[in-house]
């Protein structure tokens, strides 16, 4: 099994897709530490507009545990869409360049092999985040420095001390990973019923998008069913960034990505179990 | 006879103030009490009680000039004090040009006697329209002020005195302020909603947005000179 994974580690690590998508990632975070270095006074005053109507606000608001807050919010789409890359690939691109029954003839079963393109998924999701972790939070904070952060809600207005900010984004990237492991479990799966990546890859995105809609409007119709899907739980990260911290929404949220982890995966091996291996 | 006549002149050479005229001697005693310090530096502690705000108690200095400069410093922190607080120094609701006092009576405050006294500043370009003082008389204190003013709605201040009474100076000062409703767009913000089931509740149980700023003064330097200039806005 490990010499399997290392197998499926080296084939994802020696692509230049792989590498595209850590280049992607940086380049977000640049962009946004550029923005905010160039024009980041009109985003804080537009942002604490209805505070600084009523309140005086002065200090270095603008600070890079603000800016690694404004990075993270790409968790929702962007950095989904780089974790599909490699997911949706890993059964679907051996099927399009048919290796697929090759690899399938070593001494592994089908829900071993599932279980390693799992694994292998999950671990460059967790070194992509790392990635997110050292340019968003390391960069952000070099170029502008700490202090006290400022998390702006619908209905509140949070603002955490300097030293109670940094453990709250080390927890709130170990969440980030449950997500993330809960987008490449959905993209594995969506990749067992195609024969080549694009189709799990768009369709993961698809569903993502379509999902986080159904999640972030507020509609009644969506309220009914917003708390039963992933994505309104994959922004639970969140919930670190408040006060007093919301341990039981927050635990609550990722049973529910554990959960739909494990569907996924299991789905994904009965799936594949079944399936006729044609190339 | 002779005692009855010297009684009445005694008497007679006392000034009959009326309460009026009792009133304005009493606001120029204080204010005079209160000009004794002409700047301070202190170490405070601020806690911000606002139904739409979640912040922590927060340690500062606060630098004060006479009559109306004010700032908050946090050793690089950020700091959040309410909109024109300079508004709110007693300095400032005690001004140093002509003003019109009315005697407002006695009262109670905190179980202490008070003369009640109300200022309207002679000139109607500033933002407060009057203000309503509770004054311990035997001491010379402000203990309770009702701000009205024209953009900010009214404005209550309780100050609780201990250890700088001599200097007027409060060691706790409590404002009551009326607050505008805050919010942002769910799409903009993005918010995880299982977090906020507390605060929604609680903003929308308070019928009148109402807010409390408590400042603690640990500790006082008075009178340490300090020039205009330091309260001016360093550009960033």
């Amino acid at each position: 099994m490990i010499r399997l994974l290392r197998i499926e580690l080296y084939k994802i690590f020696h692509r230049p897709r792989t590498y595209i998508s850590f280049a992607i990632t940086a380049a977000i975070a640049f962009v946004i530490q550029l923005a905010m270095l160039a024009d980041g006074k009109s985003f804080v005053g537009f942002a604490l507009q209805g505070v600084s109507e009523q309140f005086d606000i002065k200090g270095n608001v603008l600070n890079g545990y603000l800016i690694t807050y404004l990075i993270l919010q790409t968790l929702l789409i962007h950095i989904p869409l780089l974790v599909a890359l490699v997911a949706g690939d890993a059964l679907a691109g051996e099927a399009n360049i048919g290796t697929l029954r090759l690899l399938l003839t070593k001494p592994v079963t089908r829900p071993q092999l599932v279980l390693i393109k799992f694994t292998a998924s999950v671990v460059y999701a967790m070194l992509l985040l790392l990635w997110l972790a050292v340019v968003a939070l390391g960069l952000s904070v070099l170029l502008f420095g700490t202090g006290d952060m400022i998390s702006l809600k619908s209905d509140a207005f949070v603002m955490l001390l300097k030293d109670d900010v940094l453990w709250r984004y080390f927890a709130a990237f170990a969440f980030a990973g449950l997500a993330m492991m809960c987008v490449a479990s959905l993209a594995l799966l969506l990749s067992v019923f195609a024969d080549n990546s694009i189709g799990p890859i768009i369709s993961t995105m698809g569903i993502i998008i379509v999902l986080t809609i159904f999640s972030t409007l507020q509609l009644p119709i969506f309220d009914t069913i917003s708390p039963y899907l992933f994505t309104t739980h994959m922004i639970g990260w969140k919930g670190f960034f408040d006060s007093p911290v919301p341990y039981t929404s927050i635990t609550h949220s990722a049973v529910i990505l554990l959960i739909y982890t494990f569907a996924f995966v299991a789905t994904a091996i009965i799936v594949f179990n079944k399936k006729d291996i044609q190339s | 006879m002779k005692r009855l006549l010297v009684l009445c002149l005694l008497l007679l050479s006392f000034p009959n103030l009326s309460p009026a005229q009792e009133a304005e001697n009493l606001y120029y005693k204080v204010r005079n009490k209160l000009l004794s310090v002409s700047d301070y530096i202190a170490d405070v502690r601020i806690k911000l009680d606002v139904t739409f705000m979640k912040v922590p108690p927060l340690k500062g200095k606060l630098y004060f000039k006479s009559p109306d400069k004010m700032k908050l410093e946090r050793n690089g922190g950020i700091s959040i004090l309410p909109k024109n607080s300079y508004n709110l120094t007693l300095s400032n609701l005690l001004p140093p040009g002509k003003v019109t006092v009315i005697d407002g009576g006695y009262g109670t405050f905190m179980q202490r006697k008070v003369h009640i006294i109300k200022v309207i500043p002679s000139s109607d370009t500033g933002d407060i329209v009057l203000t309503k003082i509770s004054i311990d008389e035997a001491n010379l204190l402000v203990l309770h002020t009702e701000t009205t003013t024209r953009d900010n709605g009214t404005i209550n201040m309780d100050l609780q005195f201990g250890r700088y009474i001599n200097y007027a100076l409060p060691d706790r000062v409590t404002f009551f302020i009326n607050l505008k409703d805050y919010k942002l767009p769910k799409g903009v913000t993005m918010d995880y909603t299982a977090a906020d089931d507390d605060m929604m509740k609680k903003a929308k149980g308070a019928k009148v947005k109402k807010g409390k700023v408590q400042i603690d003064y640990l500790d006082y330097k008075m009178n340490t000179g300090l020039s205009d200039d330091f309260f001016k806005e360093k550009r960033q």
